[in-house]
């Protein structure tokens, strides 16, 4: 007789929880097995240093003997492919930021980030440079912003702490907020170079470059903050025998159109 | 295809692989941009013939951000926390230099307890970066040194006192921001002289407990003539710093035009005659000892008096300058950090064209003469010896 499976409230992480919860006594076990991954999970993360400067040299001092993120289970690995997490620590620019997303996308689900410092964060004042990406998040999804120029080693670990509550809510299949990016008050670079103003907004409403703005959209990312009057080019159909090719909008003129279509976005959590 | 090279490899940079041998079995092997032992985002194309490298093409541009056309936007006042993130290992020595510039410019004078002081941070701060240097080239030779890592916990131990130090001073651990145009902006604290006294003690000592684990036969191995560095060679590439000292060259802009108050302190430069790894260590080791004991000398005099010469306001429109170009020269733990001024008279408040001549460029333009002919695992140790920082190789 087949049971009839609540399939809203099914666990897809682990496909036979709910096979197993139907053994009479098993669900006793299987939710202390389920805490002791948790447990292990959240006390092994392992991370993946993409130092690019100053905060590198910061997120070392915090590895090294005083702060030692060693004793969280926080180990540095040389490589993408057995890490849990990427700390972007440094400024990312327009050469280096596509090396950063191959990285990212070669670590293994399930998988974190964390930016670290002004410049992986919003670019700090080398955001109106040609070839500074304003923000790791406009190539890769951030789950924990750790603000300072550069951080503390201990806010490095504070970070850490953060991030150690969203594996526990993620594997408890409990809702995760999103953190959002941390407003900046202090006086930055205005576009209008030489001209200073003080910043009451979030940067997010801050126009960015045509320059930078193309080679964010040759990493194919979506939810990127845009100048007046440009928009993202729209994905295309597929090819239809049709005789008239779709045209593409008008209102992507200033930006030529990616070549491949963008990749989907698979975490519920970035999805703009 | 050989493994140990059965004669001497003349490096030859423009290596045409084509006609290098018939029947070479060449490999290309990326290393960077992202790879620990590369110290930052640095690409070097390694063209090997088996175990050995035959030709290294390095790639630079990681971290261009743009700094010298920055500093032509922003005022005198405003360029010194941009130029903290030039050279990340040693930020004070790069305020330094910009404000040395911007002085020189406006002729403004220091006043005697502002040259004292930053002769002493100058000084902490290369015990610091060398300090650093010490711990991630062992992590460099990984194996040799017991698993590397110890040196390295041991030398961030060493390098927090310096910062903690600094801290108290400035408030910051990294981006200190303590220099303005004509002379400091924090105080020394009370009690800080005898904080640094304890510091040097410690530093001292456990120095002594590191060179002991550096005396070891691997580590003499890996490093004696690994990497040879012809002094003519260094010259003509525009070496400066502990590389050029390391091949045999008697250079120090600290004694041989000195800024601040050098030229009272009678400074020993430590010079090595070998030019490869095992050279560069020994210059830096006694580099070290050279600045604790001028820090020692000096932390005890600091004469009285105001420590700048003019109000520090951080006002766009302070400081003006005219028409004119200079050029300044300091000793960072690198070598000769350069920085060539010009201002135009129509906009005073901020400098025309800023040029920087780091000297982590021009020491890791020796990486094609210096690699090939080694193997792979002596081109991480040589990397590890030029310390180039790529915040200021790229700007």
């Amino acid at each position: 007789m087949a049971v009839k499976v609540d399939e809203s409230a099914r666990n897809y992480e682990h496909p036979l929880y709910d096979y197993l919860l139907r053994v009479p006594g098993l669900d006793v076990a299987v939710a202390s097995v389920d805490q002791l991954l948790t447990w292990g999970a959240t006390n092994s993360i392992w991370i993946f240093p993409m130092a690019t400067s100053c905060c590198g040299i910061e997120f070392m001092a915090a590895a090294a003997s005083r702060v030692d993120l060693d004793r969280m289970g926080a180990i540095m690995r040389a490589t993408p492919r057995q890490c849990d997490v990427m700390i972007v620590a440094g400024t990312i620019t327009v050469k280096m930021a596509p090396r950063v997303k191959r990285l990212w996308d070669q670590m293994p689900e399930p998988k974190w980030c964390i930016a670290m410092g002004s410049c992986a964060i919003s670019g700090d004042f080398y955001r109106d440079i040609y070839s500074v990406i304003p923000g790791i998040d406009t190539a890769i999804p951030v789950d924990v912003y750790v603000p300072g120029c550069p951080p503390n080693p201990e806010a490095v670990m504070e970070g850490l702490l953060r991030l150690q509550d969203k594996v526990r809510l993620r594997r408890e299949g409990k809702p995760v907020v999103k953190e959002e990016r941390p407003e900046v008050f202090e006086r930055t670079i205005h576009p209008k170079i030489g001209q200073y103003t003080r910043r009451q907004e979030k940067d997010a409403d801050d126009p960015i470059s045509i320059g930078q703005l193309e080679s964010a959209l040759k990493l194919q990312v979506r939810g990127f903050p845009l100048p007046e009057g440009v928009a993202y080019p729209v994905e295309v159909e597929p090819a239809k025998p049709v005789v008239a090719t779709p045209a593409a909008p008008a209102a992507a003129a200033p930006v030529a159109a990616p070549a491949a279509a963008p990749a989907p976005v698979k975490d519920p959590e970035v999805k703009p | 295809m050989a493994l140990i090279p059965t004669k001497a490899f003349v490096a030859d940079p423009y290596l045409d692989l084509e006609t290098y041998q018939a029947d070479a079995d060449l490999m290309t092997l990326s290393l960077g941009p992202q790879h620990p032992s590369t110290h930052g985002v640095f690409r070097v194309v390694l063209h090997m013939d088996g175990e050995m490298i035959v030709k290294a093409v390095p790639h630079a541009g990681y971290l261009h951000r743009g700094v010298e056309k920055l500093c032509e936007k922003l005022s005198y006042s405003n360029i010194t926390p941009i130029l903290d993130k030039n050279d990340y290992v040693s930020p004070m020595i790069n305020e330094q230099a910009a404000n040395m510039a911007f002085e020189k410019i406006m002729n403004i004078e220091v006043p005697l307890r502002a040259k004292y002081l930053r002769t002493v941070l100058a000084e902490m701060q290369r015990i610091a970066s060398h300090l650093l240097w010490l711990g991630t080239f062992a992590i460099d030779l990984g194996g040799a040194m017991g698993g590397g890592t110890t040196v390295f916990m041991y030398c961030f131990r060493e390098r927090e006192l310096i910062l903690d130090l600094f801290e108290a001073l400035t408030g910051c651990r990294f981006h200190y921001n303590t220099h303005c145009v004509g002379g400091n902006r924090h105080d020394v604290p009370p009690g800080w002289s005898q904080g640094v006294h304890q510091a040097l003690d410690l530093i001292e000592a456990r120095l002594a407990e590191y060179l002991g684990m550096f005396d070891h036969p691997i580590f003499v191995d890996r490093t004696r003539g690994v990497g040879t560095l012809d002094a003519e060679l260094a010259l003509e590439l525009g070496v400066t710093g502990p590389l050029l000292r390391a091949s045999g060259v008697d250079h120090d802009l600290r004694r041989d035009a000195p800024y601040h108050v050098y030229d009272l302190v009678d400074l020993k430069v430590a010079v090595a005659s070998g030019g490869d790894c095992l050279a560069r260590y020994q210059v830096r080791v006694e580099e070290m000892k050279e600045s604790a004991r001028i820090v020692r000398l000096l932390i005890d005099n600091l004469p009285a008096g105001p420590l700048s010469s003019t109000k520090p306001l951080n006002m766009v429109t302070q400081f003006k300058a005219t028409a004119g170009q200079v050029y300044v020269g300091v000793e960072t733990p690198r070598g000769e950090l350069g920085t060539w001024l010009i201002a135009d008279g129509k906009k005073a408040t901020s400098p025309y064209r800023m040029k920087i001549r780091p000297p982590s460029l021009h020491n890791a333009a020796v990486i094609p003469y210096v690699l090939p002919g080694h193997t792979l695992s002596d081109a991480i140790a040589i990397l590890g010896s030029l310390d180039p920082i790529m915040g200021e190789v790229d700007r």
